[in-house]
């Protein structure tokens, strides 16, 4: 697949113009008029609906690796944002 | 209107601020910035390797975002943040590391070598048998290629913000993360296809 800055799509088009925008449409990249162009290509296109999944099992296969955050310190970063935007005292508790 | 005097952190770090601001602007802040944390929190420990290095840095960009709202114009405040996160964990490299040359500032920032699970952060279970070969597979991958797809694919960024965050064209972006990507499935499909003969 190669990268250009993106146009609008036309309202058909072919596998090559959908596969240039795929990655884009996968990540939610694409405005929502190409969002459906592409949507309703990949509804009755099987070529590029194999390759659509195919990209998507990948995609979620490296976002299964995401390290889960511990939440103290999210907790504590809560903390600081309600103590520095409602004025209050030393956000360190001191 | 009200004035707020917040300060921040450690008596050892202590950094005051008088800051006027009407409560709504307050609650607009916090309204605003909370659901941004998390990401915050992953890209800084991304950035500087360690969780208490993280918290440090998004305390420290959170408290220049307050001080500094009045300015903001309301547009990408998550891509307002991150830029304000690089800047202050690239001057902060600069005032350690007063040798260091912009390039090799730049070396430092996400995927060149950084690791925060060396900081005991605890990674999710896996289920799935893939899962050994797509974590090879991300290790194996250049720094740069590597730095987008966890920007993008482990923290949540979107193109533009990995772009602003990285200095990098949007376009730059998306072609590492597409080489990078297929570069991951071309070792799943290897991994499968030794499966499917063994």
């Amino acid at each position: 697949m190669r990268h250009r800055p993106q146009l609008p799509l036309p309202p058909e088009p072919d596998c090559h113009q959908v596969g240039a925008v795929l990655q884009s449409y996968l990540d939610g990249e694409l405005g929502a008029e190409d969002t459906g162009v592409v949507a309703a290509h990949l509804e009755h296109c099987e070529r590029c609906g194999i390759e659509a999944a195919t990209v998507t099992r990948v995609i979620d296969a490296i976002r299964r690796q995401r390290p889960d955050l511990a939440p103290d310190p999210l907790v504590r970063l809560t903390g600081f944002v309600e103590q520095l935007g409602a004025g209050g005292p030393d956000p360190s508790g001191s | 209107m009200t004035t707020t005097t917040v300060r921040a952190r450690t008596g050892t770090e202590t950094d005051s601020v008088a800051h006027v601001a009407d409560d709504r602007t307050d609650a607009r802040f916090r309204e605003q910035v909370l659901p941004e944390l998390e990401v915050l929190y992953r890209v800084a420990r991304r950035l500087t390797g360690s969780n208490s290095d993280a918290e440090d840095l998004v305390q420290d960009t959170l408290l220049k975002a307050y001080r500094a709202f009045d300015r903001f114009d309301g547009r990408y405040l998550r891509a307002w943040l991150l830029t304000i996160m690089r800047n202050h964990h690239r001057n902060q490299l600069r005032k350690r590391r007063p040798d260091l040359l912009d390039d090799e500032v730049a070396q430092r920032l996400p995927g060149h070598g950084q690791d925060a699970r060396r900081d005991g952060v605890d990674e999710r279970a896996f289920h799935d048998d893939l899962d050994p070969v797509v974590r090879e597979a991300l290790r194996s991958l250049s720094p740069k290629h590597r730095s987008v797809i966890a920007l993008v694919d482990l923290d949540g960024l979107t193109y533009r913000e990995a772009a602003e965050l990285l200095g990098v064209p949007v376009g730059t972006v998306m072609s590492r993360l597409h080489r990078a990507r297929s570069k991951v499935r071309s070792r799943l499909e290897a991994h499968l296809d030794v499966e499917d003969t063994s």
